[in-house]
């Protein structure tokens, strides 16, 4: 979900032909998405339970009927800070090693010594592939209550993900300024300092707003495995199914979610369209400063030791958790059920984002802020959108799991739907985000002519905005993948069902197994989903 | 223009020296170096404190309530500082123990015996009375038609939930008295789903979604009574009695608070604890007894048998 700045930069006139490759690409989604609708029993049996819509319509009432007596709110509104201190720190600690990962990974780095780059790039694939929950649960199992927990949960496969976008946008830097600097004499690193850096300043910016705002939601999941904050007052009211308790923390979250955008949006306008005048840009400079003391603060009130990192009992819990989880578990049954569960996960995620796509193009439109003048009618319907794809991604996907279960038997589809649902608040809003820096002339041009509005959305917008919309959404397949973890309980659930309980049994051998298999299969899913990149470039 | 002749003339802008890169970078960098070292200050209030914690089992909501008095009252009969820590996840509360974060936890039967393994050294405090024989009750929904009976066979065929994972009266016992009747507890069709928790268990089987379940018998007493389950569940069967919660002290506990006897101490202020004490109302118990490691001899044996024990 890296997006916005990985997006492939698409030749200004599209050559006008049918390209073979987008035609095999497209048959074959096709084809997997039949499979995996088939795996899900949609063409077999019945999949719909009309009696659990009494429990479904309860959990969609108390959306009207929030808990607001002073006594939660004043719990909420404490733990909302434990969120925004985890999210924080987490991101803080994801850039830092973000830059530090983005030197080993870079091809500038490499240059052309491609064997070290792809080993590097594979290195990075192990923490980006566990989810941040799987590595919440890890971690506690070393370094126990420790606040470094949370902060390293959202830090690791944050920063691996940063440091792959760092390095493409520095990768993607013009390299006149470097290389008249490493004419004139200058070193490697002061030439990649002053020649290439700068140049990509702005991009890595708004990037780390953008991590930002993810993490805050992945610092509610945390909650909701131990780390506490919002995550865990969601936990204990969902456990209890509390609905109107289970509301009022999804609408906090939407919040910190929603000033999160907010400010990380501001700076993206700001940076596309910088003010006239040479002097630093004063939006800028205090984002950068309150950034600054917001990562203090954070570190300061989770009181984040660097001590316990390197503590004896730590390195005596690694030891001891190591030496229970090699060697892997090879068993031919424990295999068997890997093979078959992964299976699942695959259609899971295919069955996902076969939800999530056309919900995102459809409401990408609507959702979208026009760029000129519009009417209050269409004003408001945008907001509606926005704050509707707010709320799908603000609720956490376990929580989706059950009450989709409550109207749908057991079996692949309700977790799938549940992650597909989730997926769409995200992906409907970077599609929406696509959709307002497409080209607006040819719209306009085809409105003009006299176009109704349905006809020039068909021919003057949604061409442009497929190819985009396209890469964001493969890049989400490669999170919905991870994600499986998180809806993996009810019935069948994939690989993250099957962690989940090896987990819980503590049989770490088998943990091992199950981890590798899993780093395996996000990876794989990330090599085919830059195939169908390329292909769409 | 220069700067100063803007800030003279009211230039909004320049009201602040123009910062430079480096100033910026420098006080950045030293903003978060004074950040992190200022961090040092203590997570945990008091090393002397006595940390007590529970799976999250029973309804979360009263488990809060509930720790906050029991707290009060253990630390106002021992004169120890006692501090109450939350968790959420089963496998995270027996890790917890493991790390020594927790001294003193209300574990379930299966939980506990996982933390006694994984931590050499841990006894067993106390039970409820109504711990020594623990029930689970499998319910149904109406449209099975399934009447009241003690033949769990009859629940084969059917859609199956249990509670959490690890739950001993949501999975474990629940699983082996259903092979014990010659069910396979992993043989549901569809294979059986993992509600979470209990209450989740009543949702799930009141939408038919799964036809049947099985949860806590404390839960569904008290569920019953406020009113809160829905008429399509009903109680299919009761499982036979087995020992489940006790109070599990961690072996680093005594020598950290100063207080040798501990365990002793913990053990006679719950067992002396007089009827309509608050923290027994609380547990919804008329006692508490002493409970020893034997007591779940049986739990180990079968959670190794159903791979729930490694």
């Amino acid at each position: 979900m890296t997006l916005l700045l990985d997006r492939p930069t698409r030749p200004a006139t599209p050559p006008l032909r049918r390209d073979r490759r987008r035609w095999a690409w497209g048959l074959g989604a096709a084809a997997v998405l039949v499979w995996s609708l088939a795996g899900a029993g949609l063409f077999g049996a019945d999949v719909l339970n009309p009696g659990g819509t009494a429990q479904f319509g309860r959990f969609a009432a108390a959306a009207l009927d929030p808990a607001i007596d002073a006594a939660f709110l004043g719990l909420l509104a404490r733990s909302a800070l434990v969120t925004v201190a985890y999210a924080a720190a987490g991101t803080a600690l994801a850039l830092a090693l973000g830059a530090v990962g983005a030197l080993l990974v870079s091809r500038t780095t490499w240059g052309r010594r491609r064997a070290g780059w792809l080993a590097a790039r594979g290195l990075l694939a192990v923490p980006r592939g566990l989810h941040e929950a799987v590595w919440g649960l890890l971690l506690v199992t070393l370094l126990g209550l420790d606040p470094w927990v949370g902060v390293l949960a959202i830090g690791l496969p944050y920063g691996a993900v940063t440091a792959k976008v760092v390095a493409d946008l520095v990768d993607e830097v013009p390299r006149g300024a470097y290389r008249a600097l490493r004419a004139a004499g200058a070193g490697r690193t002061a030439a990649a300092l002053y020649g290439l850096l700068p140049p990509a300043a702005g991009g890595l910016l708004s990037h780390a707003f953008y991590r930002l705002e993810c993490a805050v939601r992945s610092a509610v999941v945390l909650g909701m495995v131990g780390a506490g904050g919002l995550g865990y007052q969601l936990a204990l009211s969902f456990a209890s199914l509390r609905w109107e308790e289970v509301w009022s923390a999804v609408y906090a979250l939407a919040l910190l979610c929603l000033l999160a955008e907010v400010a990380g949006r501001a700076v993206r306008r700001r940076l596309a369209a910088p003010p006239p005048s040479a002097r630093r840009d004063p939006v800028l400079t205090a984002a950068v400063v309150g950034t600054v003391v917001l990562v203090g603060w954070s570190c300061w009130y989770l009181a984040l030791a660097p001590a316990a990192l390197v503590s004896e009992r730590t390195v005596a819990q690694l030891g001891s958790v190591l030496a229970a989880a090699w060697p892997p578990a090879t068993d031919g049954d424990l295999l068997r059920t890997i093979g078959a569960l992964a299976v699942d996960t695959v259609q899971m995620s295919v069955i996902a984002l076969a939800v999530a796509l056309p919900g995102a193009v459809l409401l990408a439109g609507p959702a979208a802020r026009p760029a000129g003048d519009s009417s209050p009618g269409r004003r408001v319907a945008g907001t509606l959108v926005r704050a509707g794809l707010l709320l799908l991604r603000a609720v956490p996907p376990p929580v989706w799991a059950l009450v989709l279960l409550f109207v749908l038997l057991p079996g692949v589809l309700p977790g799938a739907l549940a992650l597909g649902v989730y997926t769409l608040g995200v992906l409907g809003r970077l599609a929406a985000e696509a959709t307002e820096e497409l080209d607006p002339r040819p719209r306009t041009a085809l409105t003009a002519l006299g176009a109704r509005p349905a006809g020039a959305w068909l021919y003057g917008v949604l061409p442009l905005a497929a190819g985009p919309v396209l890469v964001h959404a493969l890049h989400r397949w490669e999170v919905a993948i991870r994600d499986t973890v998180l809806v993996g309980l009810l019935g069948a659930g994939g690989l993250g069902a099957l962690l989940a309980s090896e987990l819980a049994t503590f049989d770490w051998a088998a943990v091992t197994t199950v981890l590798a298999a899993v780093v395996v299969l996000t990876w794989v899913v990330d090599l085919v989903s830059d195939r169908a990149r390329a292909a769409l470039r | 223009m220069s700067s100063r002749r803007v800030a003279r003339s009211g230039g909004p802008d320049a009201l602040l020296p123009p910062l430079s890169r480096r100033a910026l970078l420098a006080g950045a960098g030293a903003a978060l170096a004074a950040a992190v070292t200022g961090c040092g200050r203590s997570a945990a209030s008091s090393p002397a404190a006595l940390h007590v914690g529970a799976v999250p089992d029973q309804d979360p909501d009263v488990l809060q309530r509930l720790h906050g008095t029991v707290a009060d009252a253990v630390s106002g009969a021992l004169d120890l500082e006692v501090e109450y820590t939350p968790v959420t996840d089963y496998a995270a509360a027996v890790s917890l123990f493991r790390t020594g974060d927790l001294d003193l936890v209300w574990f379930g039967g299966l939980t506990g015996v996982q933390a006694r393994l994984q931590t050499p050294g841990a006894e067993p405090v106390a039970q409820r009375d109504i711990d020594r024989a623990f029930t689970s009750v499998f319910v149904v929904n109406t449209g099975t038609g399934l009447a009241p009976s003690d033949d769990l066979t009859a629940l084969a065929p059917l859609r199956f939930t249990y509670g959490s994972e690890t739950s001993t009266s949501g999975r474990l016992m629940p699983a082996w008295f259903l092979r014990e009747a010659g069910v396979d507890p992993q043989g549901f069709p569809g294979g059986p789903g993992f509600s979470g928790s209990h209450d989740a268990t009543l949702a799930l089987v009141a939408s038919g979604s799964y036809q049947a379940g099985v949860l806590n018998s404390q839960v569904w007493r008290s569920r019953t009574e406020e009113g809160a389950v829905d008429p399509a569940v009903v109680r299919y069967a009761e499982s036979p009695p087995y020992a489940d919660y006790h109070w599990l002290l961690g072996p680093q506990a005594a020598a950290r608070t100063g207080v040798p006897d501990l365990r002793d101490r913990l053990a006679d202020f719950f067992t002396g604890l007089p009827p309509g004490d608050p923290v027994l109302e609380l547990f919804g118990a008329s006692a508490f007894v002493p409970a020893r490691a034997s007591d779940h001899d049986r739990i180990e044996e079968i959670g190794r048998d159903l791979g729930l024990v490694s």
